[in-house]
């Protein structure tokens, strides 16, 4: 029996009169890629800020390997081994690449503000230890050669997995993606899936993703989670979700399961 | 065609606007006074009268800038439509001008004190610009110089695109560098601990002559230039590096001077305190202060940042000097006779001050430096540019921007003590929103976050106007019109910010630094 990384329980947050999440519970085992998905307003990003602490959810409380998280500031949820991603990448652009993979090894360090003006040998120690992983993390995302170019200026596949790499730079436990793939091409696509899975299979870090590309989500995920008006619809693996009824109401429309029934079983008689 | 005319219409028209703006505010008098002074062309001794050929200089000078501006962009052109753009310009800011000139002249003779409305107008001066002749002569003159000169100002800028001097001349200056910096790795030259050192002890060699060299007035003014470097490399890591944007600087300032003046001034306490000791104690005061100001307000963002902040200023200065507080303060009085720095009883004199300065600047260069380079000014840096990222990723955003504060209070707290040693003074009124606004036009000018930049700006914005006392009473104007023109040419500052570039460190370095740590 593995761990649970992520124990939520009926998770509330509402903005105004609209409850964006209502009552959602959310299990991520350790070492697994659980997926989010659902159409537009769904509610999935809500979850996520929820999960990292952007927003304060109303109700509920949010378990990580046990500990709640709940009401805590964002740094310390990601202190304590959570880091994420944005929907529309947030870099810090005019800092280099370098540079924000080092902000993102900052809750790994420990060096003051008074260590650093005198220099001493343990504050170098750790300064040039932190730009080796730094170095060896660019490497990794395949961003070697880019080290001081400002993160602005980067094309977008590589802001994308510079991103990560900034993620990745605080050692988290779990691993939070909105939407890696958007606007990627079908091989820059492929890539990602790729490099996902080995950060789950190499680097063993629990990872839980907001995507849309339902090919990359049926490809990669152990368990999927399905919102629709903030309500959790259905929750399962792969292949469960894709012939579950309300999920496909929940995407094509009410009448839409129907249909597919009649167009498989036509697609069956003609076989 | 038509963009030569239309470049040559707007051009005129600004260039009318623009002489008849100056011409109000008495710049034009103002102006040929300085062409005069510099090339020693003052006042004719016969006649009372300044010459009039100072003023056809200047207006000569503007024809020609106007020409040449009306032929900006538009590179390689037909003579004749470069010369029927720059007459076009001259024209129009020739008639603009006619009009002003006449219109004045003819009220001024009929005896309209214009002056009342316009304190520059005064008939005396009037005159001058008329060049002591009628109005209509006058202003005739002033169109066919316009005119005549736009057109010179063409001509010479069509010539220069024509040939490609300009352009070639900048290329190959350009190239020039690069190849020089390819061939020698200039860079790499820098690199070396040895090149460093030698450039370090001349550099100090000269910091160390210079003020024994150039006499006292110098060593005022470069004093007041110091004592801002020291204000903007404080502020520099509250907005430049935080980015918190942070009007009411002049509060730590104001603290600092106050604390060291009110330490060691025979009146209205008579402590007497040691002087370094008073230092000490203006940093730790002006720290006290950041911390009172921070912890409540800097979980404000933005516009109500600046806007509290602006307000904290103020009440500083109005209690400084309030009813309330005379007893300890001295009120709008001031504190006098405020201690000068001595070593071991014997006063400093200037040159002895400026030294003091210069070490001081340049241990606040050094540790603003390693500050901006350490897992803190990333930190910093990070919090400027997306604050919600920055804690996300786990930096705690309200320790260090505190932090960031108070580092800058302390600096302010140094400079107030700098400040009021050096005047044997503090009052209220030394301590004015103008303070802050300077030492952020510092900041800005010189560029945010750059170190050398700070330095640039306070040479500008406080060296330059000390120098150019006659230009005095414009110095508001310039300060706008400088700050316009950096925001519209050169927004990211004189000396923009460079992000230190990283090597991944070697094995054997690495291998270096465990050893030492392990001892």
């Amino acid at each position: 029996m593995t761990r649970a990384v992520i124990e939520a329980n009926h998770i509330t947050k509402c903005f105004g009169g609209l409850t964006a999440v209502d009552q959602v519970d959310l299990v991520v085992p350790e070492h697994s890629i659980s997926s989010i998905i659902g159409p537009n307003g769904a509610g999935k990003t809500t979850l996520f800020n929820c999960v990292s602490g952007f927003y304060v959810s109303e109700e509920g409380e949010i378990l990580f390997f046990g500990k709640p998280i709940n009401s805590l500031p964002t740094h310390k949820i990601c202190q304590m081994g959570i880091s994420r991603t944005y929907q529309n990448i947030r870099l810090f652009g005019e800092m280099t690449v370098v540079e924000n993979i080092l902000v993102g090894e900052h809750v790994r360090l420990k060096a003051n503000w008074m260590e650093a003006i005198v220099h001493d040998p343990r504050y170098r120690h750790e300064e040039s230890e932190s730009l080796e992983r730094a170095f060896e993390l660019l490497e990794y995302v395949g961003l070697s050669g880019l080290e001081n170019t400002p993160a602005r200026n980067l094309p977008y596949g590589a802001q994308r997995r510079l991103e990560i790499a900034r993620a990745l730079a605080s050692q988290p436990a779990l691993l939070m993606l909105d939407e890696p793939t958007a606007g990627m091409n079908p091989q820059e696509t492929d890539e990602m899936v790729a490099f996902i899975r080995d950060l789950r299979d190499s680097r063993r870090i629990t990872i839980l993703l907001i995507e849309h590309d339902m090919r990359v989500v049926m490809d990669i995920s152990d368990q999927i989670t399905v919102l629709d008006y903030g309500l959790k619809i259905a929750e399962g693996q792969p292949a469960e979700i894709q012939s579950n009824q309300r999920v496909i109401e929940a995407y094509l429309g009410p009448g839409a399961a129907a249909l597919s029934e009649k167009f498989k079983q036509k697609k069956a008689q003609h076989a | 065609m038509k963009t030569t005319l239309k470049k040559g219409l707007s051009s005129g028209v600004v260039f009318g606007i623009v002489f008849i703006f100056l011409l109000l505010i008495g710049f034009i008098n103002v102006g040929s006074t300085m062409i005069g002074d510099l090339l020693g062309n003052t006042e004719n001794v016969t006649s009372g009268h300044l010459p009039v050929n100072n003023l056809l200089l200047m207006l000569a000078l503007m024809g020609l800038l106007n020409g040449i501006s009306a032929r900006r962009g538009l590179g390689e052109d037909k003579w004749w439509k470069a010369l029927l753009g720059g007459l076009l310009a001259g024209l129009i800011s020739g008639i603009l001008a006619w009009l002003a000139i006449w219109l004045t002249g003819t009220l001024s003779m009929q005896g309209t004190a214009l002056q009342d409305y316009l304190p520059s107008m005064d008939p005396e001066e009037l005159n001058f610009l008329r060049f002591y002749s009628t109005p209509i002569a006058a202003a005739n003159t002033y169109l066919i110089y316009f005119a005549a000169f736009s057109v010179a100002g063409a001509a010479l800028s069509w010539l220069f695109s024509i040939r490609g001097w300009f352009t070639k001349c900048w290329q190959s200056c350009k190239s020039g560098v690069v190849n020089w910096k390819g061939t020698r790795n200039i860079s790499g030259v820098f690199e070396n601990r040895w090149v460093m050192l030698v450039v370090f002890l001349v550099v100090a060699v000269i910091l160390y002559f210079l003020p024994i060299l150039w006499g006292s007035y110098w060593n005022y003014i470069m004093g007041t230039v110091a004592i801002y470097i020291i204000l903007g490399l404080g502020l520099n890591i509250v907005v430049g590096y935080s980015g918190q944007l942070v009007l009411g600087y002049v509060a730590f300032f104001a603290t600092g001077a106050y604390t060291f003046a009110l330490l060691t001034a025979p009146t209205p306490h008579g402590i007497g305190l040691n002087l370094w000791l008073a230092v000490g104690a203006s940093m730790v005061v002006s720290t006290l202060t950041g911390l009172l100001l921070g912890l409540p307000i800097l979980n404000l963002r933005g516009d109500y940042l600046a806007i509290v902040t602006l307000g904290f200023g103020e009440i500083t200065r109005i209690l400084i000097r309030s009813d309330l507080l005379t007893a300890l303060t001295n009120g709008p009085k001031g504190v006098t006779d405020v201690g000068q720095p001595n070593w071991f009883g014997e006063v400093f004199s200037d040159v002895n001050y400026m030294h003091l300065l210069l070490l001081l600047v340049l241990i606040a260069l050094f540790i603003a430096k390693r500050l901006k380079d350490s897992r803190t000014g990333r930190a910093w840096v990070a919090i400027r540019e997306d604050q919600t990222v920055a804690q996300a990723t786990g930096i705690n955003t309200y320790r260090y921007k505190i932090l960031a504060l108070l580092l800058g209070a302390a600096f302010a707290g140094l400079a107030g003590a700098l400040f009021a040693s050096r005047n044997q003074f503090a009052g209220p009124e030394d301590f004015t929103l103008m303070v802050s606004i300077n030492v952020l036009c510092i900041v800005i000018v010189g560029g945010m976050g750059s170190l050398p930049g700070i330095v640039l700006g306070a040479f500008v914005l406080k060296g330059l106007p000390e120098l150019l006392r006659e230009l005095e009473d414009y110095r508001l104007l310039v300060f706008g019109a400088l700050l316009v023109v950096m925001m519209i040419v050169r927004p990211e500052g004189l000396w923009p910010a460079a992000r230190v570039k990283f090597k991944k460190p070697s094995e054997k370095q690495m291998k270096d630094l465990a050893t030492e740590v392990e001892k």
